[in-house]
């Protein structure tokens, strides 16, 4: 649905984008995710078709963002990080003129309006002046805009920035509502726990250089190495410890707060092997998880490495 | 709706018209256009009537000239002064609050945007236009003007707005930030009005004594709006402005007239130093210039055109020049041909 090759922005003596290059298939939410001034808002602003890129070329559903931007402009929502309201509009009037823009019969419009403020759950505040909303309820109704044109792509750039936990929260749930419609969502940020839950691929930027793309638990995985169990046992500390110890796929032990927390290399196989042999020692354990060290993890060993 | 339907009526008008009537300084604008208008009106006929009472030096009918005049003269003093703060912020307060790109990723193509807030603030210049018609109406009871010479005027002053309103847009495409947009805008207006003028003043049209037409001003003057005004205010020729005193242009001289009991005038030329070439002061002669008639461009470029219709005709041409200026400046992306055609090359 998304393709950019060899992307790359050069604003004067500093490179933006540096050959960036990844596909995202239809109907997958793709969480694009890098530091500040990583390269995220350029990239989407090229996607877009709002910036024009100093080599390399990116499609959106087939159309060459920048041959045909027009056909790019149809089949694609863009939501900036920037709210982007008028004064002494309501949020009817803000939809029906957006709706407008692209050319949607009269007809037809009012009935958009009203729909996409069910969707994002404005219905009630139809006709309040939309300067006079929160700020979860703009970026609601910016993501109603982006939306008007029933695009079958949408680009959202850090849509979860400056919202409370409630107003992200319910973001969330209005994008995975998005995905059951089939529609293709790529979303930039920097908050990475609600990604991880969100996306289904991820692609990590850092200085204008894609670091690692792919579905989130593989690109994870490539990051980090080996997975974490946090154990819980019943006064028989040493005997768990010595256990752990002895078994081949185990890396590191430590004590944690009282509780073990054991590296291992493997699958979720092996995990349910480590629990057998703690118990066949006669180990009572108490608690036994595997603790995800996920995006965050792999987007810190991403960043930090120097891949020169 | 057809193409022709979409420019005019596209969607950036009717969101202008409805944010724009919706605050207090719409209707604060209008009341005070008007009151300063018939303000000026009020105290100009206090003036004359005044005068009228110490000294019976006219009839009403030059009231009504003079009236219209100074009207006709401060509105587009006026209109100078608002049109550029409704257009100089037009596309750069879209930048300043982020929304343009929003704009920009729909389908309504650059141009239309720049069309639909031109028509919008347009739209409020010619609305101020037609508030002031019943003062104008006013003018009708002393007579002295006809309904021509006001349609006339009106026409001047709306295309000299429309021509500041473009220039404004095309300052307001060209500087990302809205304040030296509206500096920009000032200076240009300024320009258009005073500075056209103040050519004519430093550099006017020389005599030239064999001329079989009369001498006109400068065609630069007549890109100013109120050249035209006062000729149609005054239905007099222009001899006041604009023409050189001599036939050498420039390096000083000009000529020394002087006027027989018969009427006849006769002229000698000087020399810089003001002394007169020749040997005597009668010799030798020279033919007297024609004299312009009428409120017809005696000559030069445009020779036997109004001078309305002189600057109607440049002031459209500058604001065809500036509206092409900033559709090339306006779009994010700019696709020029040219410039497709070797990203194309590049990229295959």
């Amino acid at each position: 649905m998304i393709a950019v090759e060899g992307l790359t922005k050069v604003y004067g003596h500093r490179t933006a984008l540096d050959a960036v290059s990844f596909e995202v298939p239809k109907g997958e939410i793709f969480g694009f995710v890098g530091p500040n001034g990583a390269g995220k808002t350029t990239t989407l602003r090229i996607l877009a078709a709002l910036l024009e890129p100093t080599a390399g070329r990116a499609f959106v559903d087939g159309a060459d963002v920048i041959q045909h931007p027009d056909l790019v402009h149809d089949r694609l929502g863009y939501m900036p990080d920037f709210f982007g309201v008028y004064d002494q509009l309501t949020a009817t009037e803000y939809l029906d003129f957006y709706a407008a823009c692209y050319q949607i019969p009269r007809a037809r419009r009012k009935k958009i309006a009203a729909d996409l403020l069910e969707l994002v759950g404005l219905a009630d505040r139809h006709n309040q002046p939309v300067d006079t909303l929160s700020r979860g309820l703009k970026q609601r109704l910016c993501l109603a805009r982006a939306l008007v044109h029933d695009p079958a792509v949408l680009l959202l750039d850090e849509p979860a920035s400056g919202l409370d936990p409630r107003a992200r929260v319910e973001m969330r749930e209005i994008l995975k509502e998005l995905q059951r419609m089939g529609k293709t969502i790529v979303i930039s940020s920097h908050i990475l726990p609600e990604l991880t839950e969100l996306c289904s691929m991820v692609g990590i930027i850092d200085q204008g250089r894609m670091r690692a793309t792919g579905p989130v638990h593989d690109v994870i995985r490539g990051l980090t190495s080996g997975r974490r169990l946090r154990i819980m046992v019943l006064g028989q500390r040493e005997e768990a410890l010595a256990t752990l110890k002895g078994l081949s796929s185990i890396r590191t032990v430590d004590i944690i707060n009282g509780a073990i927390e054991a590296q291992y290399e493997g699958d979720d196989t092996t995990a349910a092997s480590i629990l057998q042999a703690l118990t066949a020692a006669g180990v009572r354990v108490s608690g036994f998880s595997q603790l995800d060290g996920g995006l965050e993890d792999a987007f810190l060993k991403a960043t930090s490495e120097d891949v020169g | 709706m057809n193409r022709v339907a979409i420019a005019v009526w596209n969607p950036i008008v009717a969101k202008e018209y409805r944010s724009r009537m919706r605050t207090w300084r719409s209707p604060v604008a209008m009341t005070v256009y008007i009151l300063l208008l018939g303000g000026l009106g009020w105290a100009i006929f206090s003036a004359m009537a005044a005068s009228a009472r110490s000294v019976f030096n006219g009839s009403p009918a030059n009231y009504g000239q003079a009236l219209f005049l100074y009207l006709v003269l401060f509105q587009m003093v006026l209109l100078a002064f608002i049109t550029p703060a409704l257009t100089a912020g037009a596309i750069s307060s879209e930048r300043e609050h982020q929304t343009i790109d929003l704009l920009f990723v729909t389908k309504l193509p650059s141009f239309s945007i720049l069309w639909g807030k031109l028509l919008a603030s347009m739209s409020f210049v010619l609305l101020l236009l037609l508030l002031s018609v019943p003062l104008f109406s006013l003018v009708f009871l002393f007579g002295g003007i006809e309904l021509d010479q006001v349609l006339a005027a009106f026409l001047v002053t709306a295309v000299a707005a429309l021509t500041l309103g473009v220039i404004g847009i095309a300052c307001s495409t060209a500087f990302r930030r809205t304040l030296p947009a509206t500096v920009a805008a000032y200076g240009a207006s300024f320009i258009l009005l005073a500075g056209s003028l103040l050519y004519g003043l430093l550099f006017p049209t020389a005599i030239d004594p064999n001329a079989t037409a009369a001498p006109a001003p400068p065609a630069v003057s007549y890109i100013s709006p109120l050249l035209p005004l006062v000729t149609i205010g005054t239905s007099q020729p222009v001899t006041w402005y604009g023409i050189g005193s001599g036939f050498s242009s420039g390096a000083g001289g000009g000529m020394m007239c002087s006027g027989t009991p018969g009427g006849a005038q006769s002229c000698v030329p000087l020399n810089a130093n003001g002394v007169a070439i020749g040997k005597g002061v009668a010799t030798p002669f020279y033919r007297n210039p024609p004299q312009a008639t009428g409120t017809v461009i005696p000559s030069g470029l445009f020779a036997g055109w109004q001078y309305w219709q002189a600057t109607v005709t440049l002031q459209l041409l500058i604001s065809l020049a500036a509206l092409v200026l900033s559709a090339i400046l306006i779009p994010p992306t700019r696709h020029l041909p040219w410039a497709r055609r070797t990203r194309a090359a590049r990229s295959a």
